[in-house]
């Protein structure tokens, strides 16, 4: 009776009306990733639903529905198909399943917003006209990596793990590197399950190469900087978002100076108009869910980790409420029409948007750098972009 | 009368015959089973507003690679944990033939399920001789390994986000979710009948009796090893049928969803609903769905997600079935309710006698070594038509190992063994109970709780034409005619032993000789010309020697050549027409029964 009640967008019944998002994310088999797309939706739902969302006569409230995925592509087939019988407006994804579930929800001309996986095939405003995505994609990581290092002279060692990430990853990197072949001293799979990756490291090391770009899990990521640095080899490190994860550094925590200098890129969580809006947001986030603690010691106080991909998801639904306004309501044809015109402030400042012909919600452009010290992170100084980016307190 | 005429009467007569089988043999358990199958059929426009379609949809198919694993642990006894496996296989391969070909979606079903029983071939080869504890080890591998190549080989699973196949219509309709839960009860209500047919047939009471005492089922003539390898194959092809259906529902093919969990759980389902029922996998679906609901309420009440308490709770349910004996869920019911209805008493039937074989056995110069140990050293023997031929002599002596020479059990060193103008001595133990020559087993021997009369239709099993499982799942006139006859020469051996009143009775309820004098007569149910004895007196008392001896005088009368391998020297006197003294594995004394 509840869900009927609260649970239909389209209910005429009542001048109450619900906006639903469903999260459709691996909440069991990647707690961090799913609590922050979920935690960044409920964030916005909740001040939107505080400040009002009234439009058509109506006045709208936002309401999470939290599936869970456990990255399988048939539960989350299951998940849209739940989500579509309970009326829901949006479904927000890590991007689990969405080769077989964008389809199910554009039947009903209901958007499926990806709000971390990269990977260039899954967006494509001509083929998936429900599809869209607030993340950095692999290609504009890759671009931009390839744009970092390639000047620096140096011989790259490109190491990518088996798991369906690593081996995007790999595809990605091939095409950036496609034109400068020369940068490129090894290509190397790392294997998920190894404990030890020192035979890889040392293969790298034959090479000849002067830096290691690591595009692999978390974990892997982390035994892969272990077995380096145990080798005594100090050679630069780089990598993609894995390297904010919270898990790389819980694994060297034990050596605190080998994290130094892990320099990775991703998505800017400050923009022009300066750090105010994200320490805004931040504020708020932590306000509503707490800090997320990294569980290791930067000058003997307690590191935290940003939130910033909770930003992509709270971004969306702040689209998906502009899009309500501008369509009149929760009818979905006009809503998946609105959410290709409206655009509103992101949690970093930047401008969030959609258009006909693009989809994706964070530009290539976005994608900085950013290197460790002392278990923190702070933009670094030897790119355009990334020098112009204020540092983020992550000590509390 | 013209052909088309005639041809139109025939069918006619087989389709009474059919109908008046299926009435005879129509029983309470399947008016329960129908209403069952109704239920299921009605349960989404009952359970609509409480459980989705999709999901409904999922746990029939389920539900459908249960009851295929069905065929695996309750007809042949087999552990197997490598169902989720096939299932994947059926799923993966119709994923493929759907994304590359036109084909019509029940055809890439089929497709998938034929892909799945040549794994299930494979499979059944490789561990048809293991016992269970290996068969489970090694199919837990076998799920293992898939599970694995899926995750190595993407050009095979399509990563990350698997396979999407594309929607087609299956059979006429929209493949709605709907559609998909009625054609998913439609066939596990016909794998069940499947079930029931084979289980009542030659194919599923040979696999009873080589589950519950292989040695004994071996003597027999069994081919135990080609009957599991079938029973992996059909369950590998009903878990691949459920698979190939499944995915078009699911509308991707999931690397991450046929994992070793999910072998776990479809034999957990059959273990807790019942392996021997035809609805128990189905029932052990059904918990298991009742069992994601208390994970989820235990995980909702933690804080923790419901797939940390699921498995857990499926192996204290899995644990508490098997510690409290192993009674699962239906065939207690079914038990229960026996004991409150009316026992429906069997129509007397007529005993009919095969007609008899006439053949001498004949072995020459039959030596066996085991190490240094020489256990029979050039024993010749013959054993001709209506004589009783005894082996006597201390333990160790060699009597047995001479017995399991003749059987086919073991291979000779040296030696010939000709039954008539048959070469034996390379003939494996069913060929020779094919050719007339059996042997019953030194110990108590019997298939566990399968009836008196069931015994002796393992036996007459042997001597079937059309009695193969293809004809027993459609029940073919010649199979229907052929099992009236089989069940007459089982009476008839039953009536050789004095045990066609006991017809209904489990065998372990029989007294131990009365057990022995089983043995016999499902040996002379194979119709042999050759009947080796090991010890049938063994355990005895006196009144069941006299019986025992009125029946080895019947079978010499009848024309039977029997070895008599006993240490009761009084039964040997009574009955043997000549007795040959082993010794350290050699014929030290040799005589009639009068002289020696």
């Amino acid at each position: 009776m509840a869900l009927v009640a609260a649970g239909c967008g389209h209910s005429s019944a009542s001048k109450q009306r619900t906006i639903l998002i469903a999260v459709d994310a691996p909440f069991s088999r990647s707690p961090y990733i799913g609590n922050t797309i979920a935690n960044g939706a409920r964030l916005a739902g909740e001040q939107l639903t505080l400040g009002g969302i009234t439009t058509g006569g109506a006045t709208y409230r936002v309401r999470i529905l939290q599936l869970d995925n456990a990255l399988s592509p048939s539960r989350a087939v299951a998940n849209v198909r739940r989500a579509l019988r309970e009326h829901a407006t949006a479904i927000l994804t890590d991007g689990t399943g969405v080769d077989a579930t964008w389809r199910l929800a554009d039947r009903q001309h209901i958007p499926i917003c990806i709000a971390y996986q990269g990977g260039n095939k899954l967006v494509n405003p001509e083929t998936r006209p429900n599809v869209f995505r607030i993340a950095p994609t692999d290609h504009g990581l890759a671009f931009r990596l390839a744009e970092y290092l390639v000047p620096k002279r140096l011989k790259i060692a490109l190491l990518t793990d088996d798991s369906d990430y690593g081996q995007a990853g790999r595809d990605a990197l091939d095409d950036a590197f496609r034109t400068v072949p020369k940068a490129v001293a090894a290509r190397i799979t790392l294997p998920s399950t190894a404990s030890d990756l020192a035979p890889q490291v040392l293969e790298a090391r034959r090479s000849g190469a002067t830096a290691l770009l690591v595009w692999a899990r978390p974990t892997v990521l982390g035994k892969t900087v272990a077995a380096a640095r145990s080798a005594g080899w100090h050679v630069p490190v780089y990598s993609t978002p894995a390297a904010e994860d919270p898990v790389v550094r819980q694994q060297l925590a034990d050596h605190p100076s080998w994290v130094n200098g892990l320099t990775f890129a991703s998505g800017r969580m400050t923009a022009e108009l300066g750090p105010a809006p994200w320490s805004a947001f931040e504020a708020s986030y932590e306000s509503a869910f707490g800090a997320t603690s990294v569980g290791v010691k930067s000058h003997g106080r307690r590191v935290i980790a940003p939130p910033d991909y909770a930003m992509y998801s709270y971004d969306f639904v702040n689209l998906m409420a502009a899009a309500v306004q501008n369509a009149g309501g929760t009818n979905p044809e006009k809503i998946l029409s609105a959410l290709t015109q409206v655009s509103t402030r992101g949690a970093n400042g930047d401008e969030r948007g959609f258009n006909e012909r693009n989809h994706e919600g964070v530009v290539d452009d976005d994608v900085y750098f950013a290197r460790f010290a002392d278990m923190v992170f702070r933009p670094v100084g030897d790119d355009p972009l990334s020098s112009t980016l204020p540092e983020i307190s992550q000590v509390r | 009368m013209s052909t088309p005429a005639a041809a139109a009467v025939r069918t006619g007569v087989a389709l009474r015959e059919a109908l008046a089988s299926a009435r005879e043999s129509w029983t309470d358990t399947a008016t329960a089973g129908c209403a069952v199958a109704v239920a299921a059929a009605l349960a989404p426009f009952i359970f609509g507003g409480l459980i989705a379609t999709d999901s409904l949809a999922s746990g029939a198919y389920l539900a459908l690679a249960a009851t295929g694993l069905g065929l695996c642990v309750g007809l042949a006894g087999v552990p197997s944990l490598a169902q989720g496996a096939f299932v994947g296989t059926g799923a993966f391969a119709a994923a493929h033939v759907l994304r590359h070909t036109q084909l019509p979606a029940e055809l890439c079903a089929l497709i998938g399920a034929i892909a799945a029983a040549g794994l299930g071939t494979a499979a059944g080869f490789a561990v048809r001789s293991l016992d269970a504890v290996r068969v489970a080890v090694g199919t837990w591998l076998l799920s293992w390994l898939f599970a694995l190549a899926l995750g190595a080989l993407p050009w095979l699973s399509g990563g990350a986000q698997g396979l999407v196949v594309p929607t087609r219509r299956l059979f006429g309709f929209s493949p709605t979710p709907l559609v998909h839960y009625e054609l998913a009860v439609i066939l596990t209500g016909l794998c069940a009948l499947s079930l029931v047919a084979l289980r009542r047939g030659p194919f599923g009471l040979d696999l009873a009796a080589a589950a519950r005492h292989r040695g004994a089922a071996a003597a027999l003539g069994v081919p135990m090893e080609r009957l599991r390898v079938g029973a992996f194959a059909a369950s590998a092809f009903v878990g691949g049928l459920a698979g190939g259906f499944a995915v078009q529902l699911d509308i991707v093919a999931d690397p991450t969803a046929y994992g070793p969990l999910l072998s776990f759980e479809l034999l957990v389902a059959v273990l807790v609903g019942g392996a021997a029922a035809a609805l128990g996998p189905s029932a052990g679906v059904v918990v298991l769905g009742l069992i994601a609901l208390a994970a989820r309420a235990l995980g909702s009440l933690a804080g923790v997600p419901s797939s940390r308490f699921q498995p857990m709770l499926e192996a204290l349910l899995l644990l508490a079935v098997l510690t409290t004996g192993g009674n699962a869920l239906v065939p207690a019911a079914i038990a229960s309710a026996r004991r409150l209805l009316p026992e429906r008493r069997r129509q007397s039937r007529s005993a009919v006698h095969a007609p008899g074989r006439r053949e001498a056995l004949r072995a020459d110069e039959l030596s066996k070594r085991f190490g240094t140990v020489t256990a029979v050293d050039g024993v010749s023997l013959e054993l001709t038509p209506g004589s009783i031929t005894a082996l006597v002599g201390p333990n160790g002596s060699g009597k047995t190992t001479i017995l399991r020479l003749l059987a086919g059990a073991l291979p000779p060193d040296r030696g010939h063994i000709n039954l008539g103008a048959h070469e034996l001595t390379a003939a494996s133990p069913a060929e020779r109970v094919r050719l007339g020559l059996v042997r019953t087993l030194q110990a108590r021997a019997y298939f566990g709780e399968l009836t008196v009369l069931e015994h002796a239709l393992v036996g007459v099993n042997r001597t079937r034409r059309h009695g193969g499982a293809v004809r027993a799942l459609v029940s073919t006139p010649l199979y229907r005619a052929e099992n009236r006859l089989a069940e007459a020469n089982a009476f008839a051996a039953l009536e050789a032993v004095g045990l066609v009143g006991d017809a209904d009775r489990p065998a372990s309820e029989l007294t131990g000789a009365g057990q022995q004098r089983l043995l016999i007569a499902a040996a002379l149910a194979t119709n042999p010309a050759v009947l080796l004895l090991d010890e049938p007196s063994a355990g005895a008392a006196p009144e069941d020697l006299e019986r025992l001896t009125a029946i080895l005088r019947r079978l010499k009368a009848d024309g039977l050549a029997v070895l008599l391998v006993e240490h009761n020297l009084s039964l040997v006197r009574a009955v043997a027409d000549e007795i040959l003294e082993l010794e350290l594995g050699r014929v030290v004394r040799r005589g009639t029964n009068g002289r020696l």
